[in-house]
């Protein structure tokens, strides 16, 4: 159907009544649910927001592949995953898996092209700091779960990736 | 979930966290608190997330707190109605606010900051849906590539249609906005999420003429409406 179906439709020129706005309200209620919006991208858009007010400028990774659910609040708490980011100049890929402290997450995370960087995880209550090693990778132990965005440092302009859930 | 009122509480810190080295003057407190307890009838989302752009900058993020949860259902389905997978779309949608704080100086309109996040939006998405085309056709070209870590975004909403619309009005009503044009549908559920529609700002997002705004989605509701009629359901004419 093109838009110019829509020509001659009776009714069409009627202002909107009070039937158009329960019309509305059950279109917004079905999108709602058909297509709902993730749990916790509300509080993910704020940190991504207070995050991006420290850093004047970066390059945004993008996640290339995670499984199913991963970065929402939803996830599964204490199954291994792994998660890659990307961007033309660089790939992160991380594995999380439970700490040794109780609601800690440990992440191994490899950078490629390989290079001795300082790997900020930035979180909410403060910065977890390493340097990935000649292989390109990183540890970071017993970080506590919860939201969080990885910041690499380079040269001129620093990396990150959106805000996940660890 | 709790309240807008927890939840405004509970983030104050966390959206607030980089400015905590400046206390608000007492002047501007107020006025923010007065914006905050006008009542919501006599203002539009637009209007809104004006007074959330004035108050960022002043140093408050209350306002922009409580409009990042009120607009994000919107900016969620602006992207994902640009065919974006909804774990890309969450990361969009995330760049999409953080690039508000980064031009946060350079709106010079604050009645254009609803426009600005939608236009904004909707770019992102297509670049996303551009890159995940590119990256779909560099995978096809390696022989190697494991079938297990291909394409292992969802490109469809979790669980199907038919769990979440069990009831048979709704699923009537569902069919019959699938039926209408895409823009048409883009429309109806942006003027949806907007509890009072916002036309300046639908117009740009979507990229119709503001003048015509309100007449198509005349047109659309009253095609949405023959539909229905259509398949038998009345109680809408």
């Amino acid at each position: 159907m093109d838009m110019t179906d829509l020509d001659g439709v009776v009714g069409a020129d009627d202002p909107l009544d009070a039937s158009d706005v329960a019309l509305l309200e059950r279109v917004a209620e079905l999108s709602g649910r058909v297509d709902p919006v993730p749990e916790g991208l509300v509080e993910r858009s704020r940190f991504a927001m207070t995050l991006a007010g420290l850093e004047s400028e970066v390059m945004e990774l993008m996640v290339l592949e995670a499984p199913a659910g991963t970065v929402r609040s939803d996830a599964p708490p204490l199954e291994t995953r792994t998660i890659t980011f990307t961007h033309e100049r660089l790939t992160v890929m991380i594995a999380l898996s439970p700490g040794d402290e109780p609601r800690t997450v440990r992440v191994d995370g490899w950078l490629a092209p390989a290079e001795t960087l300082t790997v900020v995880l930035r979180r909410p209550d403060g910065d977890h700091r390493t340097t990935a090693d000649d292989d390109g990778r990183f540890v970071l132990e017993n970080v506590p779960r919860g939201l969080a965005s990885l910041l690499v440092e380079q040269d001129d302009l620093p990396i990150t990736t959106p805000v996940i859930e660890l | 979930m709790g309240g807008p009122g927890a939840r405004r509480g509970a983030y104050h810190g966390a959206l607030g966290s980089w400015q905590t080295s400046e206390a608000p003057r007492a002047s501007e407190h107020e006025a923010a608190r007065g914006e905050m307890t006008s009542p919501a009838e006599t203002e539009s989302l637009g209007d809104r997330a004006a007074a959330a752009l004035v108050g960022y900058r002043e140093g408050h993020a209350e306002l922009m707190s409580e409009f990042v949860r009120e607009a994000t259902p919107m900016l969620w389905h602006t992207v994902r109605a640009q065919g974006v997978p909804r774990e890309v779309a969450d990361d969009v949608v995330q760049q999409t606010w953080a690039a508000l704080v980064a031009h946060v100086e350079s709106i010079t309109e604050p009645q254009a900051t609803l426009k600005w996040l939608l236009v904004t939006a909707r770019r992102a998405a297509w670049e996303a849906v551009r890159k995940g085309r590119a990256d779909d056709h560099r995978r096809t070209e390696l022989p190697d590539d494991d079938a297990d870590t291909a394409a292992t975004l969802p490109d469809t909403a979790p669980g199907p249609e038919a769990e979440v619309l069990r009831d048979e009005r709704d699923r009537m009503l569902w069919t019959a906005l699938q039926q209408l044009p895409g823009r048409c549908q883009e429309l109806l559920r942006l003027v949806s999420l907007a509890d009072r529609p916002d036309y300046r700002s639908i117009s740009a997002a979507i990229g119709m003429p503001v003048g015509s705004i309100g007449a198509t989605r005349g047109r659309c509701l009253a095609k949405l409406r023959a539909v229905l009629t259509e398949q038998g359901e009345t109680s809408w004419t």
